[in-house]
């Protein structure tokens, strides 16, 4: 007599990477075969693009902010702008995508100004600033003042982590690492051997190029990381460190003991809302913040007055690094 | 909760994106010295010099120009800031430039075989010097300029080996100390061009003035005009010098009378280090243009005037990938040939970094890095390189150019 199994085809890796949203993406899953086209992620990344990208001058975020009273929204400009508002009354206004026109101001955003603003500058834009001036009803955003303009980089590159890694699932596909520009999605496991997917948290200060760019690995199957940092996009202005997380309650870029924050949360969109705000907090409150709320997880890196560079992480968080 | 403090120092922010244009604009709000600026020698150097200076208009003011052509003088007016050309001394005679008490500092953009002279006489004169590179002619009077500038230590002189000063090539010394490219045994080294490295002459009498670089009698050639600025980079970056020098090269396009070659060769070889530089330059094919490239058991950095790539090898590539991805804030991304982009914004001109530290080095009394005992070892170099060049021998360091 013969014993027969059925013998399930080998799991392998599959890589996808380009460019898109000024910076790279890259895909790892796995699957018996390559059933992931790239013009198919291609063709995602381009829509995304399209709706919510300040580079392309056709887009609907640029559309909104010319337009002197609002808009229709599409799925994604919609999606985001939503989220956006939650994140905004949880952190007490500290993410405020209406924070444009400031960014643009410090030389952030994609034109850059002659000259940095002065006080009186700073004020007249934040006229301009506050989420509260923009209102979604059905599809269309309003805002209540034409010089509101909205500014989604903050959270948008989550968002798009989380829309390949809804396509990958739509494919049938389990054990995925969906990225975008340094944000993640994570699915399941490196396959054959099942183990965790290993992430590398950037070290500031470090360069990519180093022997060991990593200042802790984390390892996880399921759920988004995100990090903001002010250790790459800066410059000194006197004695001042000028960085492109901007507080939209006074207008400066926010000065507090964090160099970056990595968080983790269910989905790429909520990790990367909340990361900005949580540099804006400063370690303490982001402490606190983040160990009140339920899947939400993060990993800080800080300064303490002397000048030494420490990190820490929440309990939840804490999980990950072991 | 677990906390693990890291020994890290406070060069935790160096990897940071230089925002360069932005960067101008906020150095322009900080209160500054203005520095009363005299430019001796106003050829196309002297006017790109000063065309860069019109990005730091908190730091120099320029009060004086010198030159001995009257048409040059003529020129350099459209080059000066709008409206201040009343107001800008005019000489002939670089003396006569020395004397004048409003010039606090001098740039000298003269031919090779002055600078020299006219190095000290501005130290003599009490000037603040920024003296163009090749420091000096010939050993010699790298030797004797070294003396002299011992006895003013008050006053800067500086040397315009600019690549010092970019942040481009300062991140790239960093790479070289912190051991990213490994062992390093190879350095290529181009600066080629395709067209005969001459100015227009208006008139014939003044072929040898204006076309000095031709002329042995004034120039070091393409070795001291061009590749003094990696042989310098090389020296700073590995704190070395070469200990053979080998050459070649000769007249081989432009048969026009000129006595500098158009084609040259040296093969510098540091013994201390086990490396080889090459050092090459052409007036007949531009299609490379410029080429730096330093080649370790590692990787490869591979640059240009203001951008450069890092080229991790194989193995080193696999270390770095050892994750299944990577979070960070802006991460920096790799090109699609495999290479990694060292800044991520090309830089400005390197002398507008050189300018900003000469201003430095005088407000806050310092010794710039490219000062006259550095400058002598790359004006040593160039030297030695010429020899090997013209006279097809092999040369040596001696251990009297240990200055």
């Amino acid at each position: 007599m013969q014993v027969s199994f059925i013998q399930k085809p080998a799991l392998k890796a599959f890589h996808l990477e380009g460019y898109a949203q000024g910076t790279t993406y890259h895909i790892t899953y796995y699957h018996t075969h390559a059933i992931i086209r790239q013009v198919a992620i291609d063709s995602i990344l381009n829509g995304i693009d399209s709706s919510l990208s300040l580079y392309k001058p056709y887009s609907l975020i640029n559309r909104f902010n010319r337009s002197t009273e609002g808009i229709a929204t599409d799925h994604y400009l919609k999606t985001v702008v939503a989220k956006s508002f939650e994140i905004y009354k949880e952190t007490g206004g500290l993410f405020d995508v209406t924070v444009q026109p400031l960014v643009e101001a410090w030389g952030f955003g994609v034109k850059h100004p002659d000259s940095l603003p002065d006080t009186a500058r700073i004020s007249a834009l934040l006229k301009c600033v506050g989420t509260g001036k923009l209102s979604l009803k059905n599809n269309y955003l309003h805002k209540s003042l034409p010089c509101v303009k909205i500014d989604l980089n903050g959270i948008a590159q989550g968002y798009t982590a989380d829309v390949l890694a809804n396509y990958l699932r739509s494919k049938g596909i389990q054990n995925f690492l969906a990225e975008i520009g340094g944000e993640l999605v994570v699915s399941g496991r490196r396959q054959p051997g099942s183990e965790k997917m290993s992430v590398g948290i950037e070290a500031p200060g470090n360069d990519p190029y180093e022997p060991a760019p990593y200042q802790r690995i984390v390892h996880l199957d399921h759920g988004a990381l995100t990090t903001s940092g002010n250790y790459r996009k800066f410059y000194e202005s006197g004695a001042k460190k000028i960085n492109h997380l901007i507080d939209p309650h006074t207008g400066y870029s926010f000065q507090t003991d964090l160099i970056s924050v990595t968080v983790w949360a269910k989905d790429g969109i909520t990790a990367d809302g909340y990361d900005n705000a949580l540099m804006g907090m400063g370690l303490k409150k982001a402490m606190e913040f983040v160990e009140r709320k339920k899947d939400l997880g993060a990993y800080f890196i800080y300064t303490t007055p002397d000048g030494v560079v420490h990190d820490t992480a929440t309990h939840s968080f804490y999980t990950l690094l072991q | 909760m677990s906390r693990r403090s890291f020994i890290k120092k406070t060069t935790v922010l160096t990897g940071g994106l230089l925002l360069h244009n932005s960067m101008m604009k906020a150095f322009a709000l900080d209160a500054d010295h203005r520095i009363n600026l005299g430019v001796i020698g106003c050829g196309d150097r002297g006017k790109g010099i000063m065309q860069i200076l019109k990005e730091l208009p908190t730091k120099f003011n320029i009060v004086a120009i010198c030159d001995v052509l009257d048409f040059r003088l003529k020129e350099t007016e459209k080059v000066l800031p709008a409206g201040s050309v009343q107001s800008v001394k005019q000489y002939k005679d670089h003396h006569q430039l020395l004397d004048d008490k409003n010039v606090e500092a001098v740039v000298i953009a003269v031919p090779l075989n002055l600078h020299f002279n006219l190095a000290k006489d501005a130290l003599e004169a009490g000037k603040q010097v920024y003296l163009e590179k090749t420091m000096t002619y010939n050993i010699p009077q790298a030797a004797s300029l070294i003396n002299i500038a011992g006895n003013y230590p008050k006053q800067v002189l500086q040397i315009g080996h600019q690549y010092r000063y970019t942040p481009l090539y300062y991140k790239v010394k960093e790479m070289i100390e912190k051991g990213y490219l490994g062992k390093v045994t190879q350095i290529d080294c181009r600066w080629d061009r395709n067209w005969d490295w001459r100015r227009p002459v208006p008139d014939p009498s003044l072929e040898r003035k204006i076309n000095w670089r031709m002329y042995k009698e004034f120039s070091g050639g393409l070795p001291a005009e061009l590749l003094s600025h990696q042989i310098d980079f090389v020296n700073w970056a590995f704190n070395t010098h070469p200990t053979t020098i080998v050459g070649t090269g000769g007249i081989d396009f432009y048969k026009d009378g000129r006595e500098t070659y158009d084609n040259v060769q040296a093969v510098l070889r540091y013994g201390k280090e086990g490396m080889i530089g090459n050092f090459g330059a052409t007036c007949a094919n531009a299609r490379e243009g410029y080429i730096f490239k330093l080649k370790g058991n590692k990787g490869t950095v591979s640059l240009l005037v203001n951008e450069g790539v890092f080229y991790p090898e194989a193995q080193t590539r696999k270390e770095l990938q050892t994750v299944d991805g990577v979070t960070g804030a802006t991460k920096i991304t790799w090109n699609k040939d495999g290479g990694m982009p060292i800044l991520t914004e090309p830089t400005k001109d390197g002398t507008y970094y050189a300018m900003v530290d000469f201003h430095k080095s005088i407000v806050q009394k310092q010794s710039p890095a490219s000062n006259v005992m550095t400058g002598a070892r790359t004006a040593v170099c160039v030297h030695l390189a010429n020899e090997a060049i013209y006279t097809n021998t092999v040369q040596q360091w001696k251990p009297e150019y240990n200055f």
